[in-house]
């Protein structure tokens, strides 16, 4: 975990790059050893789409914890499996290169904390969904799409959500969820796209600041 | 808000080939196909949304409607009516909504679920008292895919012109307003069987029950949004397209091009 300072002087915790010094240092490792990388916990992406899911619904119906503490377990599971900053500036798209470094940092570190919780919060309404690895195809040579049904209650359909899973340094992340068409990354491409046209960058950061904040109280 | 909760509801087949023919019933509906793709300059890649300062004021409309009206209704409906009648009700109107969705499936080439559609509708509306209970999923009947008329035109090719946002119905196209007419007023059996009151008391109840499921899926979209106007239009324009696509949701090259983008090299600045 790398410490950094903003401008403002507040010192930010900058998990982006532990997490890429992890990898690069672990390869180095695993180069050096002629070891077998240690990232590659899972054998394919549809088994690392089904072990999140495994682990998901293990936190949830675990009754020993009280629902803030699922609220961070999941947190957590979500923030360990998703390239988040990826996520992040694939979301930001064109307006990425043209955002100053504080902004690009501090825009990263808002994305990260409303959508974990947002998608967090989601996942805990929890009332004994199953979940079902359908099967997976290649989109590209980094890129597989992991097709998966949430069989609901009730006699409703299964939602069908498919999982885009990129391989890099031998592991897995998630950087893309689409429910039912609907993907995650474009919506809030979409999004950030229509606040930065009207209010700018700065307005976008101001709108997630408040967003942020908001999510903070409601838990 | 009923027509984005339609869209809500999932389809259960997938891994379909892409780009099949289909054959278009142009002569029967000819008049109605030439209406809309008159109405739709736009390909159905390129859906934009011209209109959209009009659809933002529809927009805050609805959402006053729903604050004033149905959310307070679909509340009162939830205490008054145990989950069981809440069920029957649900049942008996999708049931209501069967013709109309075995008619789209045959006209977009669907046989396998045309039938599933007919077969549902049969086993419920006689063992399931009128469609009240959902009896033909007790006998192993797979769920039922929802289809409408807007639906068909895309399959067969039409776009969806501009993004449209219906008083009190929300999140449309101007291709799927004119399908919601044509599902309503020709392809919906009830009106000629029965009167017009009945028929605003059935589409009453219908928003009801629409607000009173999907309202927390709506709510947890506004939660995470940073725009929810913005968020609505998209999630519908994308299921929309996906529902209308048939063979998966990620095989698009808009869509592709997003992730060939790589910012590696421009982020190491620690």
């Amino acid at each position: 975990m790398t410490i950094s300072t903003t401008s403002d002087g507040r010192r930010t915790l900058g998990r982006g790059g532990w997490r890429r010094r992890s990898v690069l240092g672990m390869a180095l490792a695993a180069a050096l050893l002629q070891l077998p990388r240690p990232l590659a916990a899972q054998s394919s992406p549809e088994a690392f789409v089904a072990e999140i899911g495994d682990r998901v619904i293990e936190i949830l119906q675990d009754d020993s914890k009280n629902d803030a503490e699922k609220l961070d377990s999941l947190k957590f599971v979500l923030d360990s499996h998703t390239d988040l900053d990826l996520v992040a500036r694939l979301v930001l798209g064109r307006h990425w290169r043209t955002a100053s470094k504080d902004e690009q940092r501090e825009y990263v570190e808002l994305f990260r904390q409303i959508l974990t919780n947002t998608m967090a919060e989601r996942m805990s309404d929890y009332e004994g969904q199953t979940f079902e690895v359908f099967g997976s195809s290649e989109l590209s040579e980094r890129d597989t799409a992991v097709e998966t049904r949430i069989h609901r209650l009730r006699g409703a359909p299964p939602l069908r959500v498919d999982w885009r899973i990129r391989e890099s340094d031998g592991g897995f992340a998630i950087i893309d969820v689409i429910a039912e068409g609907v993907s995650l990354v474009v919506s809030q491409r979409n999004e950030v796209a229509s606040v930065i046209d009207r209010e700018g960058m700065s307005g976008l950061i101001e709108t997630m600041r408040e967003r942020s904040g908001e999510g903070e109280t409601v838990l | 808000m009923r027509r984005f909760d339609e869209q809500v509801r999932s389809r259960t087949q997938a891994g379909r080939p892409a780009g099949r023919s289909r054959p278009a019933p142009v002569l029967l509906l000819g008049p109605i196909l030439a209406l809309s793709l008159a109405l739709s300059p736009a390909p159905a890649a390129a859906v934009g949304d011209p209109l959209e300062p009009l659809n933002r004021g529809i927009f805050e409309f609805n959402r006053i409607v729903d604050g004033l009206v149905l959310e307070p209704a679909s509340q009162i409906y939830e205490f008054a009516v145990p989950e069981p009648g809440r069920r029957g009700v649900s049942n008996f109107l999708g049931n209501l909504r069967a013709p109309v969705i075995f008619i789209n499936h045959l006209l977009q080439g669907e046989r396998e679920q045309a039938g599933i559609t007919l077969g549902r509708f049969m086993i419920n509306s006689t063992m399931g008292i009128f469609g009240i209970f959902d009896f033909a999923t007790v006998v192993g009947f797979e769920p039922r895919e929802e289809a409408d008329f807007g639906q068909t035109l895309g399959v067969w090719g039409v776009g969806g012109g501009a993004y449209l946002v219906l008083p009190i119905l929300g999140p449309s196209t101007i291709r799927d307003a004119g399908g919601l007419v044509v599902d309503g007023f020709i392809f919906d059996p009830w009106p000629y069987v029965s009167e017009t009151e009945t028929q605003l008391a059935r589409r009453g109840t219908e928003l009801v029950d629409a607000r009173y499921r999907f309202g927390p899926t709506l709510d947890d979209l506004e939660v995470g949004s940073l725009d929810f106007y913005v968020a609505v239009r998209s999630a519908f324009l994308q299921n929309r397209a996906a529902r209308i696509a048939k063979n998966g949701p990620m095989r698009n090259e808009a869509y592709e091009s997003i992730f060939e983008e790589d910012f590696d090299d421009d982020f190491d600045d620690e």
